[in-house]
């Protein structure tokens, strides 16, 4: 339906500088993700699109027409674009039906035709009997529903999420993680979600931007950056991991602190290296490259999650439960590996993870 | 083991406590009732008795006979200065009054004054007369009164010689004082009135609050000294002497025990474990006291309005409401204060935005700016207003006429007439509504707007389909505030309304006032009128309003989206800055300049006009030193006191689910919501001895008065705060081993000492510069700062006055800088 380009994008307020440099195309019909910790600049990219912040220095481009930069600056009520924010901002004056009615009454758009449209998206997100309702006498996700509808009634091109579902209980995000997913495939309309939460990014995602000080740290398909992270920062973010210090030479890396022991490895990588493990990527084996001493073991129903004491080392494992139920604690033990992640130790761990707020 | 045991036993006092918790309320409610049964049988055989002079006789030689020689000191030397045969007929006068009054108060009385004039001395019968009188003489109002006290020594004295010389010789002619009380009078009731306005003339402050307190003793002395021949007899035991000797103290009380033992009885039979709490006896006493000098006097004015002769009756209302000047006022206080909520409003909200939520230049100093009307006290406004709008020297006006060129004839503006007074209190009411507005505001969620706005609405579209309606409840809430404060202000009305025949309906109860006892019902009539329409307006805004509320005030603060004004940036700062300084600056620059001007017609600059001597004068006098100290002295006491049940009304409303707590709560925001001169009336009016407590003429009055005023003030502040900490603060203490009272001490005092210090200031600044109550409550020992200050305005010097103003200004300003830093920036006015 749209696309989003956005030209070198800087954001500062006042001296802060909140987005660098942001170079980026989003592509018609994309499900894309902005995904960072608080403060990273991510809201304030959302913002950027929506028209409620200008850009410092850059241009922005809806459809390859220019909205912001330079001297021209389109404001959001003439960018035809959806909006859901984080507190829902659903009127409390209004019922269901005139919230979301508003954006097609300001196009004087004629009556009938509002109705069709307003009861077709009421339908959507299921709040087809509450249309006479107000907003006090809705629960926190018949609210958020409220918001999605009055977004998506003009059948705006572009679609902006700000957090849509942080105000919501674990239970009713996870279903409505996988409506609005639904809604965007349906529609086909292109969708630009901001979210810290790495889970919700991974699961709706067509890609993902990982932002970090105001800079993209990787930006790919959810497998990629899973996978492949483009640097420590991005491993940590996303998903749980380890990191060890090591010195690669020959084939092999031999890890610091774990008794000399060593493990193959056939990157390109040479010298001073940080290996990043997944603990889930690690399982017990009888031939596993790793030997040492299970620690502690806790039970979380699907896995279990232990610690091994390898060396002067703590390895923590998340195993199937099933896998290993004679080993018991202070047993030796030995760890296989599955996948590992090797990085320059250029001394920079401690820096990039630090989460600037 | 042990344990067991000493559960056992706690739990046998639980089983036993609703026993002893129903023994005590029904304890307490029959000693009640017993107090007043006894009260009432004191009362019967007290009015039987009667105030009767010989008791009074005996009063004034057990209690006044200081006074009484004071006052002879006074009188002495007019009575010596006068010759012979004048003398020989004022004291022939005096007797023969004395022995009028005596029969008049019983048989045969006639001839118990005549042998106690045998037995006296020369001044026997003056002594004895002026006795008589304070108990039992002809009534002079309170205007007149007021006027003779405001006379200086020398005056005072020749008065008197004027009135002893009308005393003895019909002919002589009336001195200025005595003209409007015996003007009309002839014959023995002429001299009658004469010779207590010759008693009234008594001059200082000392003689009247002498006198006052003779008055009580006298009063109290009958009372007892009857008791006394009973025990005598043997009629009564000591006890019911006692009661008899404080009938009405006894019945007030007797009624106040009941109501207690009653509604501890309701509040207990909800509670169901029938353990007396001891947050129950702190809510009891703070409801008694508001029950007491709240809601008592204002029942018993309702009262008074309808049933003025003890029967049901709406002769007041007709006499009142057909009597064109109380229709006029009536009309006027409608007219003004509709006028005044729609202006301000008007006013208002567009401020409110461009200051709250647009990049409008220098919007923190404009926000200030307006702010600080608020702590102005409306008379200082009014009187800057005067300064500039008086049709003949108003200084606007005298500019308007050089521009225009018109000729010097008055005007073109006059002050003095209604439009004047609904712009003066425009001027002076519109923050209200500013800071209600701006306060929602700026509370108020920028995505609600957003969302607009990406929805296709333009800025302004948003404005009238989202900010506006958002707000509406807000806006009426402070509109309503500006009504009501308007309709029952009286110190804008007082300054700009009376010379201008501008009447309204509490300018018309303070003249009621003064015009004595009669008139007390016919104030009271007015009074019901301004209280329904308070009361009314409170319920809309406080219940009906409420309820829609869209936003909350206490929720997190929020960054609110600015509007960029573009290219009218510069043109709206420029108005704004214009109008600030129409409405601020010129008014204070105003009182600034007056203040050192000897002809005020003239610039400060004008040659031979510049003077310190105002100020030197105001304040190098002692009474003006005194009214500052009273007014500190009162003020203080009262945020005190303010302050003390706010916190504790505080911690019973967030930390409590104790039943009962929003009945003070109820009652603290029905007195702030009263009128100022609504409450002063009601005091006035059952405080006097009437109903066993006489605090008439004294501090206390007032000090309580200010109390009902302002004490929601106070609570207000220290309540949000309170409910802004969260609870697990506390407990976290409490689980860390603290005491209660140290989880007081060391964790929620120190969080909301900042909320208990704005708040002590909240109640301290208002009560401070006080006039309309102090100006029904005030005794000549009692005079505040404010009332000093309108006194000098009306009778003495403008400049002078202003100078005063002035003077008041800098202490609240300096006092506001006080609370800027003690509550480090935080709280501000």
């Amino acid at each position: 339906m749209a696309t989003v380009t956005i030209k070198h994008v800087t954001k500062a307020f006042g001296d802060n500088v909140v987005l660098k440099e942001f170079n980026e195309t989003f592509g018609d019909g994309e499900f894309i993700t902005l995904l960072g910790p608080s403060g990273c600049g991510k809201t304030t990219m959302l913002r950027i699109i929506a028209g409620f912040e200008k850009p410092t220095s850059g241009e922005l481009y809806i459809d390859d027409q220019l909205v912001s930069g330079g001297k021209t600056f389109i404001p959001p009520e003439k960018r035809s674009i959806g909006m859901v924010f984080q507190s829902y901002a659903v009127w409390p004056h209004m019922n269901v039906y005139d919230n979301v009615a508003y954006p097609l009454t300001i196009k004087k758009t004629p009556k009938a035709e509002i109705r069709k449209h307003v009861e077709r998206v009421l339908e959507i997100v299921h709040l087809s009997q509450y249309a006479e309702r107000f907003p006090n006498q809705l629960s926190g996700g018949q609210q958020q529903r409220v918001a999605l509808a009055r977004a998506l009634v003009a059948a705006p091109k572009l679609l902006l999420l700000d957090e849509p579902l942080s105000n919501l209980d674990a239970k009713l995000r996870e279903s409505m993680r996988f409506e609005i997913k639904e809604i965007q495939r349906q529609l086909g309309i292109t969708v630009v979600y901001v979210t810290h939460d790495q889970t919700e990014a991974m699961a709706m995602s067509d890609r993902i931007f990982l932002i970090n000080r105001g800079v993209v740290q990787q930006c790919g398909t959810p497998e990629q950056i899973y996978n492949e992270p483009a640097n420590q920062f991005v491993a940590d973010f996303l998903g749980k991991v380890d990191f060890f210090k090591g010195v690669s030479a020959n084939g092999r890396i031999s890890l610091t602190g774990m008794n000399g022991q060593s493990i193959a490895y056939d990157g390109p990588r040479t010298g001073k290296v940080e290996v990043a493990v997944r603990p889930e990527k690690l399982y017990f084996s009888p031939d596993g490259v790793l030997e040492g001493v299970l620690e502690s073991q806790y039970y979380l129903g699907d896995v279990d999650d232990c610690r091994v004491r390898v060396g002067d080392v703590l390895v923590r494992v998340i195993a199937n439960g099933y896998e290993y139920k004679s080993l018991h604690v202070g047993q030796k033990v030995r760890l296989g590996i599955r996948d590992i992640m090797v990085f320059e130790d250029d001394g920079s761990l401690e820096q990039m993870l630090k989460i600037q707020t | 083991m042990k344990n067991a045991v000493a559960m056992q036993q706690s739990i046998g006092r639980r089983d036993r406590a609703p026993v002893v918790s129903k023994l005590i309320l029904a304890l307490v409610f029959v000693l009640g009732l017993v107090v007043i049964y006894m009260g009432y049988t004191g009362m019967r055989e007290y009015g039987a008795s009667g105030f009767s002079a010989e008791s009074a006789y005996s009063a004034i030689h057990a209690l006044g006979g200081d006074t009484a020689a004071a006052w002879q000191k006074k009188l002495q030397p007019q009575l010596d200065a006068l010759s012979a045969d004048r003398r020989a007929a004022v004291d022939q006068a005096a007797a023969e009054l004395l022995t009028a009054a005596w029969e008049n108060q019983k048989a045969g009385g006639a001839a118990d004054a005549q042998a106690m004039l045998d037995a006296g001395d020369g001044e026997t019968a003056w002594k004895l007369l002026y006795a008589t009188y304070l108990v039992n003489g002809p009534k002079v109002s309170t205007a007149i009164k007021k006027e003779l006290a405001a006379l200086s020594g020398s005056e005072l004295a020749e008065t008197r010689v004027g009135l002893l010389n009308c005393i003895a010789d019909e002919s002589a002619a009336l001195p200025k004082a005595a003209e409007a009380a015996a003007g009309g009078l002839t014959g023995s009731e002429r001299t009658a009135m004469l010779t207590q306005l010759l008693f009234v003339a008594n001059g200082s402050a000392e003689a009247t609050d002498q006198v006052n307190v003779l008055k009580k003793g006298v009063r109290d002395k009958a009372a007892q000294l009857d008791a006394f021949r009973m025990i005598a007899g043997n009629e009564v035991s000591w006890v019911f002497q006692l009661v008899v000797s404080n009938s009405r103290t006894a019945i007030l009380v007797g009624i106040i025990l009941a109501l207690d033992a009653l509604l501890l009885t309701l509040l207990m039979m909800g509670d169901k474990t029938w353990i007396i709490d001891f947050k129950w006896i702190i809510i009891l006493l703070i409801v008694d006291f508001l029950l007491l000098f709240q809601l008592m006097p204002l029942i018993y004015m309702v009262i008074k309005a309808f049933f003025p002769e003890s029967s049901f009756s709406l002769e007041t209302f007709k006499r009142l409401y057909t009597y064109p000047l109380n229709l006029d006022a009536l009309k006027n206080t409608l007219i003004a204060a509709f006028a005044t909520m729609i202006l301000g409003t008007l006013l208002a909200f567009p401020l409110a935005w461009l200051v709250g939520r647009t990049n409008l230049y220098g919007k923190k100093f404009f926000r200030a700016l307006f702010v600080l009307t608020y702590m102005v006290p409306p008379y200082v406004g009014a009187m800057a207003w005067l300064r500039l709008l008086n049709p003949n020297v108003g200084t606007i006006n005298q500019w308007l006429r050089a521009l225009l060129g018109l000729s010097d004839a008055p005007g073109p503006l006059n002050v003095y007439t209604l439009p004047g007074m609904i712009w003066v209190l425009t001027s002076f009411y519109y923050p209200y509504a500013f800071i209600t507005i701006s306060r929602a505001m700026e509370k108020m969620d920028p995505s609600l707007e957003e969302a607009s706005r990406i929805s296709g609405g333009s800025p302004l579209k948003t404005l009238f389909t989202v900010t506006l309606p958002m707000m509406m409840p807000s806006l009426i809430s402070g509109a309503l505030l500006v009504f009501v404060s308007a309709a029952s202000c009286y110190g804008i009305p007082s300054i700009i309304g009376s010379p201008g025949r501008v009447h309204t309906v509490t300018t018309r109860i303070v003249e009621y006032v003064s015009l004595g006892q009669q008139a007390l019902n016919d104030a009271t009539g007015m009074a019901v009128f301004l209280m329904v329409m308070a009361v009314i307006i409170l319920f809309i805004s406080d219940v009906v309003l409420a309820k829609r509320q869209y936003i909350t005030v206490s929720g997190k603060s929020v960054r609110p989206a600015i509007v960029d004004l573009r290219a009218w940036r510069v043109p709206l700062t420029v108005i704004v800055g214009i109008f600030a300084v129409i409405m601020i600056f010129i008014p204070f620059a105003t009182i600034f300049a007056t203040s050192f001007k000897i002809d005020i017609g003239k610039t400060m600059f004008a040659e031979n006009n510049f003077t310190l001597i105002n100020w030197t004068t105001v304040f190098g006098r002692t009474e003006t030193m005194n009214c500052l100290k009273n007014s500190l002295v009162y003020a203080s006491v009262t945020a005190t006191v303010g302050i003390v049940i706010a916190c504790t009304m505080s911690y019973l409303l967030q930390r409590t689910r104790i039943r009962g707590r929003k009945i003070p709560d109820f009652l603290i925001t029905l007195g702030s919501g009263t009128p100022s001169v609504v409450i002063a009336l009601g005091l006035i009016m059952t405080m006097k001895g009437n109903f066993g407590i006489n605090i008439y003429n004294t501090a206390y009055i007032m000090i309580i008065a200010y109390t009902i005023k302002y004490l929601m003030m106070g609570m207000r502040t220290v309540v949000s705060a309170m409910s802004q900490i969260h609870v697990s603060l506390e407990e976290c203490s409490q689980v860390s081993g603290a005491s209660w009272l140290r989880t007081m001490f060391k964790i929620t005092g120190p969080l909301i000492f900042p909320s208990i210090a704005a708040g002590w200031f909240l109640i301290f600044i208002p009560s401070f510069y006080e006039l309309s109550m102090t100006t029904l409550l005030y005794s000549s020992t009692t005079k505040t700062i404010g009332f000093q200050l309108y006194e000098y305005w009306t009778f003495t010097s403008q400049p002078m006055s202003c100078a005063m103003a002035f003077g008041i200004l800098l202490i609240v300003v300096f006092l506001n800088f006080v609370l800027n830093r003690l509550t480090k920036g935080e709280f501000s006015i």
